[in-house]
């Protein structure tokens, strides 16, 4: 046998290889790694213009008070944006990071970026993927920047709005926000400093993980 | 995962051309070590006294194959990633029909004519001057022959595609198809080897 293998001449010996290598690849399965996938293009468009796969950051603000750990927030901006500020117990995964991401199929999935175009975009990769409980916070961090941390009343508030406003004023807190009353309006606000990071005290940890009913279908 | 290096966005255009350059230096220089420079010995391979073209590129096809196989099945490589060109089935029929007219009548390929004429061959040099000129009237008529340049498209298909065969059996098939071209083409260089050794006798 050794002598046989010594006998052939080197194309012969190549040639065994490349057989050898071929005859392997009957076994060693597909090369690709998932990383394609296909939609059904009415089903989406149909949850689009629904809108059910939207969740308001009032809403987030809420759950986040409520101490919910029935959902992973994924923050899809650069390293560097997170590490300078997010939302309170978001996961930092970048677009191209999905793909290899630890999301289950079966998790709630709540995605914001800057304003709401990397989330849409990301929202789509991954209901491409057969995620199903995948949600956008709509307006992104802009809208939480405007709506939770640094919220303004309205001029010439209603009593309504007045006693909304107090309400959201006790959120912004809660998160490190400033709200900014009708009074000093734009030119007595110099730069509104984002808060730090630290984890709101008392959120999450407390609660017993809410069992949230299941949205969508 | 880390390649194609530049989709993962290792480098950016600028480096890739020079990765492009010396990709070709390196194409260019296995060429010409296979004797590719000469026209007699490429425009062989049309009279069967010599199969090396056939020989090297079907060899540098399922090195390449091989390669890429294995190295996505060990997730060095993303494959869906790699860049396929488009298959538009008549219009490259006929482009491959012309362009093999133009190999047997001039006795080069485009990449080869590049080798010739870097080793110093006139016939290459005049050659490459025809690449030029064909570039220039194609690009005049282009818009007379647009429509067909686009028909019968197929997108970026591959063999699995077609056949829905599995990718590891394809790669089996194709170096198989290879190993057996190697063989019938030394059977056929000997068998007219002989012959025109019998002829000049």
């Amino acid at each position: 046998m050794k002598n046989f293998f010594a006998d052939l001449s080197m194309n012969k010996k190549l040639g065994l290889f490349a057989f050898v290598l071929g005859f392997l690849a009957l076994f060693a399965g597909s090369p690709y790694h998932g990383s394609e996938a296909t939609v059904n293009a009415k089903e989406l468009a149909l949850i689009v213009e629904k809108e059910v796969d939207h969740v308001s950051v009032q809403t987030l603000a809420d759950w986040i008070i409520q101490g919910k750990s029935d959902f992973r927030l994924i923050d899809l901006r650069s390293e560097k944006d997170f590490a300078e500020y997010h939302v309170p117990f978001a996961e930092n995964i970048l677009l191209s990071g999905l793909d290899q991401s630890n999301l289950q199929h079966n998790e709630k999935i709540i995605l914001y970026s800057d304003g709401g175009i990397h989330s849409a975009q990301a929202w789509m990769l991954l209901e491409a993927k057969g995620f199903k409980g995948v949600y956008i916070l709509r307006g992104g961090l802009e809208e939480w920047k405007d709506q939770i941390l640094f919220p303004r009343i309205p001029e010439n508030p209603t009593p309504a709005q007045v006693v909304e406003f107090a309400k959201t004023k006790e959120v912004s807190k809660f998160f490190g926000g400033t709200p900014q009353s009708g009074a000093t309006l734009e030119a007595a606000t110099p730069k509104l400093s984002m808060p730090k990071l630290d984890a709101p005290a008392g959120a999450q940890s407390k609660a017993p993980p809410a069992k949230k009913k299941k949205e969508g279908c | 995962m880390i390649a194609p290096f530049f989709k993962y966005g290792l480098f950016g255009e600028d480096i890739s051309l020079v990765v492009a350059f010396i990709t070709g230096i390196g194409f260019g220089f296995f060429l010409e070590r296979a004797g590719f420079n000469s026209a007699k010995k490429l425009a062989a391979q049309f009279y069967f006294t010599d199969l090396t073209v056939f020989k090297v590129m079907f060899t540098a096809i399922i090195t390449a194959m091989v390669g890429l196989y294995y190295l996505s099945v060990i997730g060095f490589l993303d494959l869906s990633l790699v860049y396929l060109t488009p298959t538009f089935l008549l219009p490259q029929v006929v482009g491959g029909l012309i362009l093999g007219f133009g190999f047997v009548i001039g006795g080069y390929c485009p990449g080869t004519s590049c080798v010739a004429v870097s080793t110093g061959r006139i016939d290459g040099m005049v050659y490459l001057g025809g690449i030029i000129f064909g570039i220039l009237v194609f690009g005049e008529v282009f818009p007379l022959v647009s429509n067909f340049y686009v028909s019968t498209s197929m997108g970026q298909i591959t063999l699995p595609q077609i056949t829905g065969l599995p990718y590891g059996l394809l790669v089996f098939l194709v170096v198989l198809m290879a190993l057996g071209g190697f063989v019938g083409a030394e059977w056929i260089e000997k068998k007219m080897a002989s012959k025109k050794a019998g002829a000049s006798l």
